[in-house]
């Protein structure tokens, strides 16, 4: 059986709905001081990306980032784990620790 | 009380033997003898990395003492590489207030002396945490802006390709800028790859230099009519639309409400091109150009011939090199000389009644818009 990726932990503001990463701090919209966490399918779409062949000191050249948009329209920044996806492309992403990864993955199913 | 500037000085922008205080000392006595140095009783040091880069702190002190200034009072500014615009800023406040009667304001950066990637990872400390922690630097930053930018309005790529060959062409004509020979739109292309879409000649330089200016109380050419500034979400991630800066579009609404003039009189425009395609988006959000029309603007420049306004006639930061502290001052000073007749080599010989400088700080979280001309009445 395919294990199932990790569900990606994410934030909502129970004030003015907004949905995000978890950090430290208030909601970033509108300053509430609770937020309730809950999990999203941890596949997203690949906004945007590049590759740095002159990454900054203590990275690997090339080093390749991805904006990608989970659902609920939250957005993480990623460190590309693989070849440079296109934009529009699905990945799939994991957390660790405080850097999100993503990966190539299959189109979503239809249906 | 309305405040001006009276003198500049330019510490020339590139790889510089001296010191960061040897350059700011440079560029400050210009602009003291420019004003036949006369007191100054405030002293405004604008400055990004002196810390982790050259090891020194205590600067508004050291510049001082380098320069021989009996001042009553100094602050440093920084905002990451709007560091010179908030600078600027804070010696017009002090003197707009009638507390303080004449400041200079010096803006320095020495970034030469230390290896790429570390200048590099000084630089990425603009950003988010959660962006150094993934390797983030401001061109990958930049490249993403410029993919979502591309994605929404196909600008002509060529467009891109000669913003960074305007500069030089422009800045081919300015002493104190770092580039003075001109380079092709295949040179662009050719030039090698940063950060894709953005190649080396896409992007600005690290660069030594400093720039300074005299503000002091009263009226004339380069009377400042209006100052605006703004945050923006610092996470990119946070932000919905990243084909403008919202931080630029507060900025100008707030210089412009202040300024009581229409971008229609505006003569002379000096935008922030640290990378390239970030021009564009600059005069969008100035509000020369509607959204995703900043393309056809630099192609055409307003309507007609007739109504070209110059654009960067200093080189901008792509022309001048990007002494990242120093980049939003020279900007402002560079509006002052022309609105002055003090431009020389770069006047754009139009006799400009008012001009703006816009900066941009760290990946457009903290952006500034400063309008000089005429005195009002």
């Amino acid at each position: 059986m395919t294990e199932v990726p990790p569900a990606i932990l994410v934030s909502r503001c129970p004030s003015c709905t907004l949905r995000y990463l978890p950090r430290a701090g208030p909601c970033p919209k509108c300053g509430a001081q609770t937020a309730v966490p809950y999990g999203l399918p941890p596949f997203g779409t690949v906004l945007a990306r590049t590759e740095l062949s002159s990454p900054a000191a203590g990275w690997p050249s090339p080093h390749r980032l991805a904006l990608v948009e989970l659902a609920d329209a939250v957005r993480v920044l990623t460190i590309v784990d693989g070849p440079l996806p296109e934009a529009g492309s699905r990945v799939e992403v994991r957390r660790d620790g405080e850097v999100y990864h993503a990966t190539a993955a299959p189109a979503a199913p239809a249906g | 009380m309305s405040a001006q500037v009276t003198s500049t000085g330019f510490a020339r922008f590139g790889k510089r033997p001296e010191s960061l205080v040897d350059l700011a000392a440079e560029a400050a006595t210009q602009a003291l003898e420019g004003v036949g140095r006369k007191p100054c009783d405030l002293l405004v040091v604008g400055n990004m990395l002196s810390g982790p880069l050259n090891g020194v702190e205590n600067l508004v002190s050291r510049v001082a003492n380098r320069i021989s200034l009996e001042t009553s009072a100094g602050l440093r500014v920084e905002a990451a590489s709007a560091t010179g615009a908030a600078a600027f800023h804070a010696g017009v406040l002090a003197v707009e207030s009638g507390r303080y009667e004449r400041a200079l304001v010096v803006a320095a950066e020495k970034m030469t002396d230390r290896p790429t990637p570390e200048v590099a990872a000084a630089l990425a400390r603009s950003l988010h945490p959660t962006e150094q922690v993934a390797g983030a630097t401001m061109p990958a930053l930049a490249a993403l802006v410029t993919e979502r930018y591309v994605q929404r309005y196909s600008p002509d790529p060529s467009v891109v390709d000669r913003i960074p060959v305007e500069a030089r062409r422009a800045s081919s004509r300015n002493p104190y800028a770092q580039f003075r020979t001109p380079v092709t739109e295949e040179e662009v292309r050719a030039s090698r790859s940063i950060a894709p879409p953005l190649c080396l000649l896409h992007c600005s330089s690290i660069a030594d230099g400093a720039v300074a200016v005299v503000v002091e109380s009263g009226s004339g050419a380069a009377t400042v009519r209006g100052i605006g500034q703004a945050f923006e979400a610092l996470p990119i991630v946070d932000r919905p639309d990243l084909t403008t800066f919202a931080s630029s579009r507060s900025a100008a609404d707030r210089a412009f409400s202040s300024a009581g003039i229409s971008r229609k009189e505006i003569g002379v425009i000096e935008a922030h091109d640290a990378f390239a395609p970030f021009l564009l988006i600059d005069l969008e959000d100035l509000g020369f150009a509607p959204p995703g029309g900043g393309s056809a603007w630099f192609s055409g420049r307003g309507p007609g011939p007739e109504e070209r306004v110059p654009l960067n006639p200093s080189g901008g930061v792509l022309g001048r090199g990007h002494p990242v502290g120093a980049s939003g001052l020279a900007a402002i000073a560079e509006v002052a000389r022309q609105l002055r007749g003090e431009a020389g080599p770069t006047d754009t010989g139009t006799h400009p009644r008012f001009g703006i400088a816009q900066s941009v700080g760290g990946l457009a979280s903290h952006n500034f818009v400063t309008i000089l001309g005429e005195a009002p009445g």
